[in-house]
């Protein structure tokens, strides 16, 4: 096992390392200069870009940027959005909202997708199943970003139930009482697929020889299902709850953007339009370090319960 | 019998309409209309009628889409006044009080196209974008382009995908190996950043978009092929062709393929509505394909800072994604229950 861990990290850094490459390669083709402003001098111009590199070749660059991020630890600064700030500096102070609405959506849809799964499994081939399956259909195909601007127009405008955008000056309650329309939009698809996953599982251990005897010995139905196969199906279950995570992460790039709230996910675009380089670079480092580290939870977790499994890869991602 | 199968459920039969007409809709929708996609429009006096509220005049019995729209906060001492309210336009006073200075205020319901001076007898369906552009013909155009981006991503994912699992499972051995590892080592990195940095590379555009949704989708289409291959390559009936000298590339394409389309073909049409989500999301973040062309992921993009004041501009786009996407499914989960069910009649 820990020959197969090490691997896998090896494995992941080397991933990380192509994305750096290539994000770094594509970043520094695209046309135009980070200080393309009609307010600077040519002059001026010259003189920042020199300042910060970004008048040598591009493998020279290319170096200079590995050489800073492997002995110094350095990413570089923004150039643009707030301009001489370390890049980790500016992600930093955007991950805790980011991590609060990502946590809050799974938290949110932990038990509700395990109630709906259980109940509809409970009556199979009844109304709940029917229903439950119909608002699975729809909650799994319908993106959460319609759902966010459905949730904004209905609950947010027409009901006035919750603030339509997120306000950063406000007090703590309106922050939070902004944070529910996300929230909300972003668990829709993380509900759905909880719920789908264990519905199937269930129903396939309810056909378990260990159901009949445990019916046979006088449990009811539900009891049977409750104490016995819903702890069965539940490790399955749980093994697509990291690759969700991962999912609500993309997700929330959009939701933010939505709702304006000052997360992570609103930079990825804002930086690209600004040619903010090392920013750029940076969030997408972000982006995919937690995209990997998931996938690897996922697989060790499946590698100590099942021995038999070594390989595969999380590909419930968007 | 696929065919007959679909159709005697009920979800999927409803979803096979749906889609019909939808379709129907991205192909002629754009013609049923007057205007082009990316004219301004413009009233008799040159200004640019920009947010117009929808007007269908066939709906005239349902007092719904007929070009009102409310003003709020005007004064009302200049409800008089032609040059600022054209005769006929005020219809309704709602709200009305009086400011602390002593000015009379309300809200004024106008018809819109008369307070625009939109000549008599013109009507935008579904009203008109920021830019005066008509969104009847918006929308559907972007059904249309949306959908066309979707197909062609599919298409060539298929393409790349069923030969190159092919290959992998017919061979198997070494080939199985090289080429599986390559499909990992692809799908370890995130499909969002894979596109963002194609479309980056590529600059913004129809040809990115459609390589950028296939970019990686391709590889679980190979994982799938290659499964299927791997099932059917020892069956009897491709141990007979072989023994009557069939040769490779036949057996790939003309023996074992069509028997092994099945969960290919539902999985490819599970990966249609994957593309239009990962398009409208793509377009979100701000790397949908450029401006006047509009793609129903731009549509609802564009039109999220107007939701307010504008709410059909988010709700018809987002409707036709939602519809899209569902019907897609609903053909999808029919599809793989017959493909299923004949399978399970053969064996």
């Amino acid at each position: 096992m820990g020959r197969y861990i090490a691997k896998r990290i090896g494995l992941m850094v080397l991933t990380l390392f192509v994305i750096l490459t290539l994000g770094f390669i594509v970043i520094r083709l695209m046309p135009g200069s980070p200080f393309d402003d009609p307010n600077y001098s040519a002059e001026m111009i010259r003189m920042l870009e020199e300042k910060h590199h970004l008048h040598e070749s591009i493998p020279r660059q290319y170096l200079t940027y590995l050489k800073g991020i492997f002995t110094e630890g350095y990413w570089g600064v923004s150039l643009n959005l707030e301009p001489m700030t370390p890049v980790w500096q500016v992600i930093g102070r955007r991950i805790p909202v980011t991590l609060t609405i990502n946590f809050l959506s799974l938290l949110i849809a932990l038990p509700l997708g395990l109630l709906a799964g259980t109940w509809a499994a409970l009556y199979r081939n009844q109304w709940p199943d029917h229903l439950i399956s119909l608002l699975t259909v729809l909650f799994i195909s319908v993106p959460s970003f319609v759902m966010a601007s459905l949730l904004q127009y209905f609950l947010g405008f027409k009901g006035g139930l919750f603030p339509l955008i997120y306000d950063p000056a406000g007090s703590e309650a309106t922050r939070l009482a902004s944070l529910v329309m996300p929230v909300l939009a972003l668990s829709v698809h993380p509900i759905a697929m909880i719920c789908r996953h264990l519905r199937g599982e269930l129903g396939e251990n309810m056909q378990a020889a260990y159901m009949i005897t445990a019916q046979a010995k006088g449990l009811s139905l539900r009891k049977a299902v409750l104490r016995h196969a819903f702890r069965n199906s539940l490790i399955p279950v749980m093994h697509i709850i990291v690759p969700l995570f991962t999912n609500i992460l993309a997700g929330s790039l959009v939701i933010e953007r939505i709702f304006g709230i000052p997360g992570v996910g609103g930079l990825l675009t804002r930086s690209i339009n600004a040619k903010d380089h090392w920013l750029t670079v940076t969030v997408l480092i972000f982006y995919a370090a937690i995209h990997v580290v998931t996938v690897l939870i996922t697989d060790i977790s499946y590698g100590l319960i099942d021995p038999r499994i070594r390989l595969g890869g999380g590909r419930h991602d968007t | 019998m696929i065919l007959k199968a679909l159709w005697q459920k009920k979800a999927s039969r409803g979803a096979a309409i749906l889609l019909l007409l939808l379709g129907l809709m991205a192909l002629l929708g754009p013609a049923l209309s007057p205007y082009s996609y990316k004219e301004q429009l413009k009233n008799g006096e040159g200004e640019i009628l920009s947010h117009m509220p929808p007007k269908i005049p066939a709906l005239r019995f349902l007092g719904i889409a007929q070009g009102r729209s409310t003003l709020t906060d005007r004064r009302l001492d200049y409800l008089e006044d032609e040059s600022r309210y054209p005769a006929g336009s005020v219809l309704e006073v709602q709200n009305r009080r009086v400011s602390e200075s002593g000015l009379a205020y309300g809200d004024v319901v106008v018809d819109y196209y008369r307070y625009m001076k939109v000549e008599e007898g013109r009507s935008f369906w579904f009203g008109t974008d920021q830019l005066g552009r008509d969104l009847w013909t918006r929308l559907w155009r972007g059904a249309r382009i949306s959908l066309l981006m979707a197909f062609l991503a599919v298409a060539i994912d298929l393409l790349i995908g069923i030969s190159y699992g092919a290959l992998a499972g017919y061979f198997g051995g070494k080939t199985d190996l090289i080429l599986m590892r390559i499909g990992e080592v692809i799908q370890s990195i995130p499909n969002v950043i894979l596109c963002t940095l194609l479309i980056l590379l590529m600059g913004r555009g129809i040809a990115a978009m459609i390589l950028a949704l296939a970019l990686r989708n391709w590889v679980e289409t190979a994982r799938l092929s290659r499964a299927q291959f791997l099932r059917y390559k020892n069956r009897e009936f491709v141990t007979a062709a072989q023994a009557l000298g069939v040769g490779d590339g036949r057996m790939i394409f003309r023996h074992i393929l069509p028997n092994a389309m099945g969960p290919l073909i539902t999985s490819a049409t599970l990966a249609v509505p994957g593309a239009i989500f990962m398009e409208s999301f793509l377009s979100f973040i701000g790397l949908g394909i450029p401006a006047p062309e509009p793609s129903v992921g731009t549509l609802l993009s564009d039109a999220q800072s107007f939701l307010q004041t504008q709410p059909h501009q988010v709700l018809l786009p987002a409707a036709v994604i939602a519809l899209l996407m569902l019907s897609f499914h609903f053909l999808a989960n029919g599809l793989r229950d017959a493909f299923d069910k004949k399978e399970e009649a053969e064996s």
